[in-house]
């Protein structure tokens, strides 16, 4: 019967299954969230104003073309092959020695991810109107501060959708790791197969594993966004009578704290 | 520190010879339009001053420029007599010169109260308490303590620029700068926001507004600058620049455009 032999993959290969499972989302984890964090430093650098010193514009130049490289490369050239690139890379340059493969696996993916955060997070900042940056910078923010309390947190919420989107294209994308031999979830069905010859079976449920892992981030993801947008209501509290007189403006309105 | 001007210490010994902000030969193009030229005048302490002319002639740019939202192409900007156009360090000047757009960008991720207070806390490193009894104060200065949880997005126009206000007062600074401050507001808004201006200019606060609102600047301003095609055409007392206007284009200008 059909449906016996998945519970019997189930009984005989859980321990398996539940390393892939485990390997794959720490991978989708780590990767989308260093990933991200690449994102947000590239494109809080990207939007530095033009220094109007000479030297100081010449690197900024230089230090923009290799940021855009990086991104560009890392867009256009399948994730499997960097894997392979990376990996045996490495390997050459340390006298056939290769690299931890799960700390391959971390680097490739957050890198991956990197690439396209970069420019998911350009497109955030992009959307948020410039009264923002004006309002900020008119308190005296430095454009660091501006970044950090004004435009990334608005960034943030506005590119959580994209965000989403790419940790679920991650939890799918590991798979291809099996290419460095990372024990993934694709990896751990292939070898099950190899034991069990339930092909279609075994694939079948790897696939359902996939679409639950990715189906409840989504659902997850959805709800924190929720919780982002804050609550649609707010409380009136005591008088909202103008009361001019109740204290004078310190006269000239000067600063007296120092 | 690397500007001078900005010291505590020398405003002190500068602030009886000089006036807060000089504007000197001012001019500024975008591309081959040239915005503003040759502009001369300046905001002295408690000063109230109204800056009047038709769309385009060049207010907001001259406001920009001073705020260093511009790169003037030539002449100075003088706060407390040292030119700041190529000061190192912008962000210390701003904290002392205020700003109140007409679009009032108030920031959208935080609520009233933190709008006010985050200023204080990040750029002027001042204690959360204190930053929240100063926020208050001014929140309630103009009528805003009540609504201190809401976020901006839930606020009427009026309400908005109320508490872009409050957060430009908290910062202290020495000189506030309102860019059309009621032009994006309906005809009934207009009035809750000129009478929390009218009482920040009657506090004593230096202020420099370009406005439409020539009622305003008749019964407000000691001091009224009209502009035209990028230059001052006329400056002077209200009851001068209103009643016995000299140049022919404020006269026009009066006539036409007088509410
Ligand atoms: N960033 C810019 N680039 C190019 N031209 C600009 C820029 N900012 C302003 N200008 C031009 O400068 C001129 C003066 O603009 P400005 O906004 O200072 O006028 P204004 O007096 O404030 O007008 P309004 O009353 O409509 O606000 C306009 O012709 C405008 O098109
Ligand atoms: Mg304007």
């Amino acid at each position: 019967m059909f449906f016996e032999r998945i519970g019997s993959i189930l009984q005989n290969y859980y321990p398996h299954i539940l390393r892939g499972v485990g390997y794959t989302m720490l991978v989708a984890l780590v990767g989308t969230l260093v990933g991200l964090v690449i994102g947000l430093l590239i494109g809080v650098f990207r939007t530095i104003p033009t220094p109007r010193n000479k030297a100081l514009k010449v690197c900024k130049k230089i230090a923009d073309g290799i940021l855009s490289a990086y991104v560009e490369i890392f867009r256009c050239t399948p994730m499997m092959v960097q894997a392979m690139v990376i990996f045996w890379g490495f390997a050459l340059l340390n006298d056939g020695r290769t690299l931890d493969v799960t700390f391959s696996a971390l680097v490739i993916v957050s890198i991956n991810t990197g690439a396209y955060m970069a420019e998911i997070v350009r497109g955030g900042i992009i959307s948020i109107d410039n009264g923002q940056f004006e309002g900020a910078h008119a308190i005296g923010m430095s454009h660091t501060k501006t970044m950090l309390y004004v435009v990334i947190p608005q960034a943030l919420r506005n590119i959580l959708p994209s965000v989403s989107n790419e940790f679920v294209i991650n939890i799918k994308d590991t798979s291809v790791l099996n290419v460095i031999g990372f024990m993934e979830l694709f990896f751990q069905a292939k070898d099950i197969v190899r034991s069990n010859y339930l092909t279609f079976e075994t694939y079948l449920l790897v696939a359902a594993i996939y679409f639950v892992l990715t189906y409840s981030i989504t659902l997850l993801l959805r709800f924190v966004e929720k919780k982002m947008d804050g609550k649609k209501d707010y409380q009136v509290q005591g008088s909202q009578n103008m009361d001019a007189e109740s204290y004078a403006i310190e006269e000239g309105g000067r600063r007296h704290d120092q | 520190m690397t500007n001078d001007a900005l010291q505590t210490s020398t405003i002190e010994n500068q602030q009886a010879v000089c006036p807060i902000i000089k504007v000197e030969h001012l001019g500024k193009t975008f591309g081959s339009h040239v915005v503003l030229k040759d502009i001369d005048f300046e905001v002295d302490r408690g000063d109230v001053t109204c800056i009047i002319g038709s769309s385009g002639s060049g207010k907001s740019t001259l406001l920009r420029c001073i705020n260093l939202f511009e790169t003037p192409d030539s002449g100075r900007v003088l706060f407390h007599g040292e030119d700041i156009v190529h000061t190192k360090n912008p962000d210390k000047y701003r904290q002392k010169v205020g700003m109140v757009f007409q679009s009032f960008n108030l920031f959208n991720n935080y609520s009233v109260l933190k709008n006010c207070t985050i200023g204080l806390t990040t750029v002027l490193h001042i204690g959360k308490e204190e930053a929240r009894a100063r926020a208050m104060k001014y929140l309630s200065f103009v009528g805003m303590d009540g609504y201190i949880k809401a976020r901006p997005k839930q606020l009427s126009g009026g309400q908005k620029q109320r508490v872009a206000i409050a957060r430009a007062l908290a910062m202290e600074p020495e000189v506030i700068l309102f860019d059309e401050p009621t032009s994006a507001l309906d005809p009934e808004m207009v009035g809750e926001v000129l009478s929390v201006m009218r009482t920040m200019a009657e506090s004593g606060l230096t202020m420099l507004v370009v406005t439409h609102e020539m009622g305003f600047a008749r019964d407000v301003a000691n001091k009224v600058v009209f502009m035209d095609g990028g230059v001052i055409v006329e400056e002077g007392a209200p009851e001068e620049i209103f009643n016995h206007p000299k140049e022919e284009r404020t006269k026009a200008f009066l006539a036409g455009g007088n509410k």
